[in-house]
């Protein structure tokens, strides 16, 4: 008797919370897209393969730079094998070419639209280091001719290697769990006519970068172009957002897409990679509502507050290793030279919450992006042969108090810390 | 003939050379300096990295690219090249390339040779290794070892390790040339102790009388090389 009043009383404690649960995860389920999003179609729903598509299908892959992320260096384009380091482990971007075992050669214009928007395919669900969440805004039209392009292209029947995760995160259906707890699909698509956040927040994908990212690497909205450190390769992705970039006229942020450069500096690190394989190509009408629709944005709340005090240690270690190693080109005002070396006034090294590209770039040096507005860049020298950790730690303290007013205190240990480059 | 003045030959010279026609590529190129030295001589006291001075431009261009695009493995080199174009590249190429040899031996004072490894280098260099397959590297880099146009280098006075490192790169594959790559099968057939003898030698040369590359096909290498091809020019 006992014994089934105990289970009767278990029952009625334990059947409330596991219908409670189950109703969570149902509608945690529903919120990430429901069934659908696991539902892969089949159809052969013929795209269009005149000229004109293709050609508009290349420009629409260079501006989404499916290139740049789906070719490993020195490999076949598109072929894959690229590495992407994040905090659970080394993910390796796939073969989208038409090999039809290797690639997606055998992928019908419905199950790519449908991996683009809802990022799952026949393998299972993706890795969020494939933007579909932005993908998702594509319209039909962009992306069929984005396939009709990809089906021009050389097959390669190279396999990436297997990605090296941790558990769970290296069960795909781990990421169903993922999915439920991070991702929720926007209701409606971005108007193609809102050319600007068309781009900007569809194929440019710009927020997988420049946003501040959550639990788990998920892009939450409150930290949209909030700015962020770059998983793996050890760069720091500004705020992007009208306050920003208010140094820039609309025009001349739009030329410094297209040209990696600008009177308030230059494009470097992954930026510079950004402009060389993908926004040198931007038409300048394509450009201009890029840079219109970043001139708009509002802040983001988790936006990293800029600084407000100057603070002019003139005399500093810092100040003295500025004047013998960096004033020359840069000014002893910091105020550059037009058109050769950039100012460091307001620049990003100096303002940005995250001392991190300062460092990187005082410690290695670095070359321009080349394009057809910036043919021959001046390059900056590495010092990490000149100058010790220390003296490192000195100077970018004093550029970023000085013209950042930023309350900056590297030691040298956090120098020693950002050394190292990944050349992937 | 009439008299030249010095500015005349100083402007014709100006106007002949891309590379000196803009006073501006230095200053573009200091992160270049920075290891290789003001005018690509290369740095005194540095154990590794290669001069540049005077080596073919075709050479040069094709080093710059590998580095790009992972035919080549230096990460401070591909930091610094990963965004360049082909144009860009070729016109660095071509500046290193017109500037006068390094004349200078990289490793004077380094470890001396014994006189037995001394005399395998030098046969090794001047007659090559027949057993095992190795022509002579004077049979590609020049008798006086300066290079070819448009496509092989000078080997006179490179630092020990670097050239080292560079058969360990071929050995293992990771420096790749246009085919056929001579460098990965001659690398593959030699032993550890005669390329480290080999390189020592090497370090020790200098180029004092500044010889430059031999012309286009002042001779005629042993075997086919990728490096000789058409296209390999910038």
């Amino acid at each position: 008797m006992s014994l089934r009043r105990i289970l009767f009383a278990l029952a009625c404690l334990l059947l409330p919370c596991v219908l409670a649960a189950l109703a969570l995860a149902a509608m945690l389920f529903a919120r990430q897209g429901g069934i659908e999003p696991f539902r892969i179609p089949h159809g052969d729903r013929a795209v269009a393969t005149d000229a004109t598509t293709i050609a508009r299908g290349e420009y629409l892959a260079r501006i989404g730079n499916c290139r740049a992320c789906h070719t490993a260096r020195g490999g076949a384009p598109f072929a894959g094998g690229r590495t992407f380091s994040t905090g659970i482990g080394t993910v390796y971007s796939t073969n989208i070419t038409p090999d039809p075992a290797r690639g997606i050669g055998d992928w019908s214009a419905d199950e790519f639209a449908h991996v683009m928007r809802h990022g799952v395919s026949r393998r299972g669900a993706l890795y969020p280091v494939f933007p579909y969440a932005h993908f998702a805004n594509v319209a039909d039209a962009d992306l069929d001719a984005i396939l009709a392009y990809l089906r021009t292209q050389p097959a390669s029947a190279s396999t990436p290697p297997p990605n090296r995760l941790e558990p769970p995160a290296d069960s795909r259906r781990a990421l169903v769990g993922w999915r439920m707890l991070h991702y929720r699909p926007e209701a409606t698509r971005i108007d193609p006519n809102d050319r600007g956040r068309y781009l900007v927040d569809g194929l440019g994908h710009c927020a997988m970068c420049h946003s501040a990212r959550g639990e788990r690497g998920s892009l939450p909205p409150e930290g949209h172009f909030a700015g962020g450190r770059i998983p793996g390769i050890g760069w720091y992705a500004p705020p992007l957002d009208r306050v920003q970039l208010e140094r820039y006229s609309e025009q001349q942020l739009a030329d410094y897409l297209r040209t990696g450069t600008s009177a308030h500096g230059s494009a470097y690190g992954p930026m510079a990679e950004v402009v060389y394989a993908s926004l040198r190509a931007l038409t300048p009408g394509d450009a201009l509502a890029i840079a219109r629709h970043l001139k708009q944005v509002e802040p983001a709340p988790l936006r990293a507050t800029v600084g407000s005090e100057a603070n002019d240690d003139a005399g500093s270690p810092g100040a003295q290793v500025y004047a013998h190693a960096c004033a020359d080109c840069h000014g002893k005002d910091g105020e550059g030279k037009p058109g050769a070396y950039p100012p460091l006034q307001g620049s990003v090294a100096a303002t940005a919450p995250d001392a991190t590209n300062a460092v990187r770039l005082v410690l290695y040096g670095g070359m321009p992006v080349t394009t057809a507005g910036a043919p021959r860049p001046h390059s900056m020298p590495p010092f990490v042969q000149r100058l010790d950790a220390s003296e490192i730690a000195a100077v970018v303290n004093h550029l970023r108090r000085r013209w950042g007013a930023r309350d900056s205190r590297l030691t040298a240990q956090d120098v020693e810390s950002m050394q190292g480059i990944v050349v992937d | 003939m009439p008299r030249c003045r010095p500015a005349i030959l100083f402007a014709l010279l100006f106007a002949l050379s891309p590379a000196f026609a803009d006073d501006g590529i230095a200053e573009r190129l200091a992160a270049c300096a920075a290891c290789h030295g003001a005018l690509g001589e290369g740095m005194q006291g540095a154990e590794y990295v290669p001069h540049l001075a005077g080596k073919p431009a075709g050479y040069l261009f094709e080093q710059l690219a590998g580095f790009r695009d992972g035919r080549r493995v230096n990460a401070s080199m591909t930091w610094l090249v990963q965004f360049a174009d082909d144009a860009w590249l070729r016109e660095i190429a071509t500046y290193y390339a017109a500037l006068p040899p390094r004349t200078h031996a990289a490793d004077a004072g380094a470890a001396q040779l014994t006189p037995e490894r001394r005399e395998r280098a030098e046969r090794l260099v001047r007659e090559g290794d027949r057993e095992h397959g190795v022509p002579a590297c004077s049979a590609c880099h020049g008798p006086d070892l300066a290079g070819l146009e448009p496509g092989i280098p000078a080997t006179l006075g490179l630092p020990a390790d670097y050239v080292v490192a560079q058969f360990g790169h071929w050995r293992n594959g990771s420096r790749r040339a246009r085919e056929p790559d001579c460098m990965r099968e001659v690398a593959l057939a030699l032993s550890p102790q005669d390329i480290r003898a080999v390189a020592t030698w090497l370090s020790q040369q200098s180029n004092a009388d500044g010889i430059r590359p031999a012309p286009a096909g002042a001779f005629v290498p042993p075997a086919r090389c990728g490096a000789l091809d058409a296209e390999a020019a910038p």
